[in-house]
């Protein structure tokens, strides 16, 4: 499935005021430190966050989404030109990460037409369809989550990424699972909303770290010791 | 996107509905509060009869049955976000408040269902005098608004705990003490024609009391 087979909402809207600013950002797990302290600040196009296992990417990612509060330093995300802060993230935010799971008793339709309502979306129904399409999956789309293969359950967490085309996307490893027909629609989905979307993929493969204009390398040498 | 109010209402239906949804594919939780007190029931049936116009003891019965068989699946509803790692998806599409509303709501409804099958099987089953149902039903629908309150809050707070299922019934039984109490003795009150007023109100104020506490703790929960 082609993503061009899908209009979406975001490349028909002209660009949107986008940014990110991280200033000192740092996270510890009880003494442990998880993320370096960060500085950095990215308003457009694709930009990725590379770096060892356990750098922190991953955490990074949910600090950005609003998930996780920063031990240090501040995250200052503008959209259309208003602040959002942590707890308004989850209205502009896309994510999609190895951690986010769905309800096994529900298909994937079920799912994201539930996540699309509750997000307050105007059509749930046709949102989710449209995100199912566009990440090639439309076939399944009715199949239980409990049914589908560890491959199909990552499309689904990139469908629900796209729901209601939201002007930044978080993608933590998005190519994890994929085999080489849901690589090229990851691809071209991402090349897609692009020019009107934020997209930030936490990720070591380099035929992802590639697609981005801008690489944000955790070095990850101090993690894992006691402060 | 809709403005914040009707999102926020938006959200609380799609969560109602998906709650109803999975217990209605799953019966995890009804499925055993029914069993629960079907077998309660009847094994009491079975041992001491028919109960006539013991209504303290009737009263009393009916309220530890009703409680005993919603605790397991009213402390569930959080928990089995945790365990199902769904938290994440949740936190992703509504906000903390909008996310206990919802699941608040489903356990009303799940009480409203056990309450359906129980409190008829328990008249019949005890031989209870037959109740003022004014009286009977208003103390019904505030035990359980009192009851659904006080479980959805407790289980949205230790959801996250390592020893969840034991912490729920240890802080969730004190907290219920007076709920029991208050619903047991207008219960009674009714059966033996007094006053269900001060009851009633102990149990009005004590469910408004711990939505309003938890409409203020809701946004701060699973703060990482």
């Amino acid at each position: 499935m082609s993503a061009g087979h899908a209009p979406l909402a975001a490349v028909e809207r002209s660009a949107r005021g986008v940014s990110i600013e991280a200033k000192g950002l740092a996270h510890r797990y009880g003494t442990r430190l998880a993320l370096e302290p960060q500085t950095f600040e990215l308003s457009g196009g694709i930009a990725a966050v590379t770096g060892p296992n356990g750098s922190g990417k991953s955490t990074l990612l949910r600090i950005l989404a609003g998930l996780l509060r920063p031990s240090e330093g501040q995250v200052r995300m503008v959209v259309d030109g208003r602040e959002r802060g942590a707890a308004q993230r989850r209205t502009v935010v896309g994510l999609a990460t190895p951690e986010l799971s769905f309800y096994e008793e529900m298909s994937a339709f079920e799912n994201l037409e539930f996540a699309a309502e509750a997000r307050g979306l105007e059509a749930p129904a046709a949102a989710a369809r449209e995100a199912l399409e566009r990440i090639g999956l439309a076939g399944r789309a009715m199949d239980r989550m409990s049914a589908l293969s560890s491959g199909m359950r990552q499309r689904v967490r990139l469908a629900f990424a796209s729901l209601g085309a939201p002007p930044i996307l978080l993608l933590d490893e998005p190519g994890s699972h994929l085999d080489d027909e849901g690589r090229a629609t990851l691809e071209r989905w991402i090349a897609l909303v692009a020019p009107s979307t934020l997209v930030v993929l936490a990720t070591n493969d380099e035929r992802e770290w590639r697609l981005a204009g801008r690489r944000i390398q955790l070095r990850g040498r101090d993690l894992g010791h006691p402060a | 996107m809709r403005d914040d109010a009707s999102s926020s209402a938006a959200a609380i239906w799609a969560i109602l509905r998906k709650e109803c949804r999975s217990e209605w594919r799953t019966r995890y939780g009804i499925s055993a509060a029914l069993l629960f007190s079907v077998t309660t029931l009847t094994s009491v049936s079975f041992a001491v009869g028919r109960l006539g116009d013991r209504g303290d003891i009737l009263a009393a019965l009916l309220w530890i049955v009703l409680l005993f068989a919603s605790l397991a699946a009213l402390s569930h509803s959080f928990v089995r976000e945790v365990e199902g790692h769904t938290l994440t998806l949740l936190r992703m599409v509504a906000s903390p408040t909008s996310i206990a509303l919802g699941k608040l709501l489903f356990n009303l409804l799940f009480l409203g269902v056990l309450e359906l099958v129980t409190v008829p099987l328990f008249l019949v089953l005890m031989g209870a005098p037959p109740p003022h149902w004014g009286a009977f039903l208003a103390l019904l629908g505030l035990g359980s608004a009192a009851l659904a309150a006080s479980s959805t809050l407790v289980g949205a707070l230790i959801a996250q705990t390592r020893s969840r299922g034991s912490l729920f019934a240890a802080v969730s039984l004190p907290l219920l003490l007076p709920v029991l109490a208050a619903a047991v003795a207008g219960t009674r009150a009714q059966w033996s024609d007094g006053s269900i007023a001060a009851p009633a109100r102990m149990l009005a104020a004590y469910a408004l009391a711990v939505l309003a506490m938890s409409l203020l703790l809701y946004d701060h929960l699973w703060e990482e």
